[in-house]
């Protein structure tokens, strides 16, 4: 028998013996649906009926017609009440609405009325629909009045009776009605589903002192992760097939029953269903394996639901994505985790999706699967992730004080990874709850003080509060001459090759035209003062304030913490993140690109000088192109296709600026 | 299988030494145990006794210096050092939602074991701890005496020649400590070796044909129970260890005096 199946079968017994996971599992999917869907429609019914059974109280204002007035009088759903204010009368609940009727009409004309109620108000919102019905009743009394007195047939005043019929085959329909929100919930409930038995299969066992027995056994690491991700990953696609099920019963003898009293026909598209079905087994893998080697290395399994909560929250990003309208299945955004397979979903429900991303959508989630399976297998080979006691033996113990010095204070001369990137993040929050609005209220003079308090600032305070080394964590050292040379080379040609990069990223994102006039109205003076200006704005204080940050802090916490390329790539893509702006995700492939190149010059240099010329001259040559006349017509960031001569020249300056880096 | 089958020394430390960074847990360790012999590994708190347990065990890398367990190299063969020994966590190791003989057969199976030979395997261990009246309870409902004597039939289940206790009668009472005298006592006779960490000193008098004294990493003094209290003058084992992990204030214990013996 092969030992994950061993592995596969025990921590399935153990699982169906959870109560909690029983509980998520079998349950909340069996009973939560239809007890919703019960309980919705009688509390509504129970509403609708109470006040179904009570008469509306309305008054009447203005020059009305004694008809109109007997009219109202003899429906039986109205109550006439004598109002002298309408506006007091209603805010009073003294009527729910009141038929406020303009000047009688000369002749054959029209006599207005406007019907006053309180929006805010469930009552007055009754009584504004009984009396409006009531009106509208009476307008066809009077219609019918003129016809016949002018010996007219009643179809007189209907010439075209205009009425829609859809196209939609039931299938077609109940797969649009559910495809909304169905992929969505499907995908919630694998993730809900694989969430508790992950955590038990891995900080569970680490908590309770098993994964050490289980980890002396002669069996490969590996075949116990894919025996307990095989366990976690059926646990998942069980719980989302039982969702499905409940939901569409619940939906089939709920909605269904609507859909008969308004002569709509619905069918549920069965075989897309099961398709899904199919294709939910990768997502729960991914899930899986994700959680699995997240909660590999917590110590305990609360610490692994604290750790997991913000992971199951930012999953929850892409899954919503299908739900919002205009979203459509390109093959770049099929590309997406999860949300790939979610517009997948939903396309498949509504009708036939198209191949192209389809294809895409389910072959990235199984590589995205396979990825997390490498990582959490990599996490079971670690005795650092399985154990943690250097951890816990240098760094346990000490009092609050201690404690604090641990978290902010410098183990060594520069903050290390994870003190990094919680600065990078605390900054984040920082610029968008004050940099946005700074920018927003006060254009240019907000946009110069966000890049100077709410980068520089932060990042000084920080190096200096923590006790860090200052010229070890910013690298403050002065090039060599033929550093300098290699980093002018080097941006010289990363440029046309950023603008070849955004240009590829038009066929696949698309182009935001409208934000683009704007930044390069932002970008062009029109005087020698105003360029002035724009380069200290746009070129020198980027160039300083966020060098600091990004090649300053961030580079400082994660060097040696892998290849030299490793590290630009990943600084470039924190760097390219932190520019993405409300409108659009173009810029963070030609930012995280610039990122990339200006930290690996600045590794390779250990000098951020390198990186503050780099951004200042890339900046500083766009804000030029833009307002020197004779520049103009060169290409902006994205949009039209750059000049392929420029090519050849760009990779030989980036080739031998690498070279003169290098040195 | 024969203890024999695996040569002269079936537990071995070669110059083991496993840091964390700044941190030296064990440093340049050395020492053997013969088959049928038992040999307690004692030491303060932080000493380095579960960290060197855990290298042999193979759930860690040793830095450099490596461990053997018969002819096999922790680092170089890992598994089959796995299928020789059978561990015992500080911290039992038991899944609370199985039932023990769940518990055995799974580990059986995990040992490569199956059909009557593991039912048959199951049932003697089962009858020889005492565990058939609560075989089929749920591990978590059980006294911490009995999940003890199911934590130590699981390390047997596959009957290696090797087995590594790491403080095995921690928590328990008089009588279930006394379960595991008798059982480590059985098993030096069925000549297997026995390597085991304790804070006990009494058990060491007891059980132990060889002791081991880790201080700051480092196997500071290494004899017979007998020898040690000779050769630090004091009364019994447990002034005997005070004596050599106590220093006198700079780091050093009496035992930096004391040589490691030959094993004998």
């Amino acid at each position: 028998m092969s030992t994950a199946w061993v592995v596969f079968r025990k921590e399935l017994r153990e699982t169906l013996r959870d109560r909690r996971t029983l509980i998520v599992m079998v349950a909340i999917p069996i009973l939560l649906y239809p007890v919703l869907l019960i309980a919705t429609e009688q509390l509504a019914l129970l509403g609708i009926r109470r006040l179904e059974s009570e008469a509306s109280q309305v008054g009447v204002t203005g020059p009305a017609s004694d008809d109109v007035i007997d009219f109202l009088a003899s429906d039986e759903a109205l109550e006439l009440l004598n109002v002298p204010d309408p506006v007091d009368a209603i805010r009073s609940k003294f009527v729910g609405a009141v038929a406020v009727f303009g000047p009688p009409p000369q002749g054959v004309g029209t006599q207005s009325a406007t019907v006053l109620y309180d929006a805010a108000d469930e009552r007055s919102q009754r009584a504004r629909t009984v009396l409006a019905r009531a009106l509208r009743n009476w307008d066809d009394t009077l219609l019918d009045r003129r016809l016949t007195e002018r010996g007219l047939p009643p179809a007189f005043a209907d010439p075209l009776a205009i009425a829609d019929s859809s196209v939609a085959r039931a299938e077609e329909l109940g797969g649009y009605t559910l495809g909304r929100f169905l992929p969505m919930l499907l995908i919630l409930m694998t993730l809900l589903g694989t969430f508790y038995p992950a955590i038990d299969m891995a900080a569970g066992e680490k908590e309770r002192g098993t994964l050490e027995t289980l980890l002396t056994a002669p069996v490969p690491p590996r075949q116990i992760v894919v025996g307990k991700f095989l366990a976690v990953a059926l646990i998942g696609v069980v719980a989302a097939a039982l969702n499905l099920a409940s939901m569409l019963l619940t939906f089939q003898t709920g909605l269904f029953q609507l859909g008969g009293s308004l002569d709509i026909d619905f069918a549920l598209p069965w075989g897309s269903v099961l398709i899904i079905f199919v294709t939910l087994i990768p997502l729960a893998v991914l899930f899986g394996s994700l959680f699995l080697g997240i909660a590999l290395r917590s110590r305990s399994f609360k610490e692994a639901q604290t750790t997991l909560t913000p992971v199951y929250l930012l999953v929850m990003v892409p899954a919503l994505l299908p739900v919002f309208p205009g979203i459509g299945f390109t093959v770049a955004l099929a590309a997406v985790p999860v949300a790939g397979l979610g517009i997948f979903f939903r396309e498949l429900m509504a009708g036939s999706p198209a191949l192209a991303p389809s294809m895409v959508a389910v072959a990235t989630t199984g590589l995205w699967a396979w990825a997390a399976l490498a990582f959490a297998s990599a996490s079971f080979g670690r005795e650092d992730v399985l154990f943690g006691v250097g951890d816990a033996q240098v760094e346990s113990g000490g009092g609050l004080r201690e404690r604090l010095r641990r978290v902010l204070g410098p183990v060594s001369a520069t903050p290390s990874a994870a003190q990094a990137i919680g600065f990078i993040a605390s900054v984040a929050v920082l610029f968008f709850y004050m940099g946005f609005p700074l920018q927003a209220g006060w254009g240019e003079r907000g946009l110069l003080l966000s890049e100077w308090l709410l980068l520089l600032l932060p990042a000084f305070l920080f190096v200096r509060v923590a006790g860090f080394d200052v010229r070890e964590t910013f690298s403050v050292r002065r090039p060599e001459g033929s550093h300098v040379a290699g980093a002018l080379l080097l941006i010289a040609g990363a440029m046309p090759l950023g603008w070849f990069l955004a240009w590829a990223q038009g066929f696949v994102l698309p182009v935001p035209w409208d934000m683009l006039e704007g930044l390069e109205d932002l970008i062009t003076a029109e005087s020698p003062s105003r360029l002035l200006w724009l380069l200290a704005l746009l070129a020198l204080t980027p160039a300083i304030c966020e060098e600091a940050v990004f090649r300053g802090v961030l580079l400082a916490g994660i060097r040696g913490r892998g290849s030299a390329i490793r590290i630009a790539v990943f600084n470039g893509l924190v760097f390219g993140a932190f520019h993405i702006s409300f409108e659009s995700a173009f810029r963070f492939l030609p930012t995280a690109w610039l990122g990339f190149i200006l930290a690996w010059a600045v590794l390779s240099t250990r000098s951020i000088w390198v990186g503050v010329l780099m951004h200042f001259v890339n900046n500083g040559s766009i804000v030029l192109m833009a307002s020197i006349p004779a520049l103009r017509t060169w290409p902006a960031d994205g949009g039209e296709a750059p000049p392929w001569v420029l090519l050849a020249p760009a990779l030989l300056a980036v080739v031998m600026g690498v070279r003169l880096l290098g040195r | 299988m024969c203890p024999s089958t695996y040569g002269a020394h079936m537990i071995e430390f070669q110059d083991l030494t496993k840091t964390y960074g700044p941190l030296r847990a064990v440093e340049g360790l050395s020492f053997r145990v013969e088959a049928g012999e038992v040999y307690a590994l004692l030491g303060p708190n932080g000493a380095g006794k579960t960290t060197a347990l855990r290298c042999l065990a193979t759930l860690q890398a040793p830095t450099s210096g490596t461990a053997r367990v018969g002819d096999a190299d922790v680092c170089e063969q890992p598994l089959v050092v796995r299928a020789r020994i059978g561990f015992l966590a500080a911290s039992m190791g038991l899944y609370e939602r199985l039932t023990p003989v769940e518990l055995l057969q799974y580990f059986g199976r995990l040992h490569r074991m199956d059909g009557p030979d593991l039912d048959r395997r199951v049932a003697e261990l089962t009858h020889a701890f005492g565990i058939t009246p609560f075989a089929n309870q749920p591990c978590g409902t059980l006294s911490t005496g009995q999940a003890q004597r199911v934590s130590v039939a699981r390390a047997l289940v596959h009957d290696p020649p090797a087995l590594i206790l790491d403080e095995p009668t921690m928590g328990l009472d008089v009588l279930s400590g006394e379960v595991i005298y008798r059982f480590i006592e059985a098993e030096r006779n069925g000549g297997k070796a026995i390597v085991f960490s304790t804070h006990q000193m009494t058990e060491v008098e007891l059980l132990a044909d060889r002791v081991g004294v880790l201080n700051g990493g480092r196997l500071v003094a290494e004899g017979t129970p007998a020898s040690l209290i000779g050769r630090t003058g004091e009364r019994n084992m447990a002034r005997a260890f005070l004596a050599l992990v106590q220093g006198d204030g700079d780091g050093k214990g009496k035992g930096e005096a004391l040589a490691p013996e030959e094993p004998g």
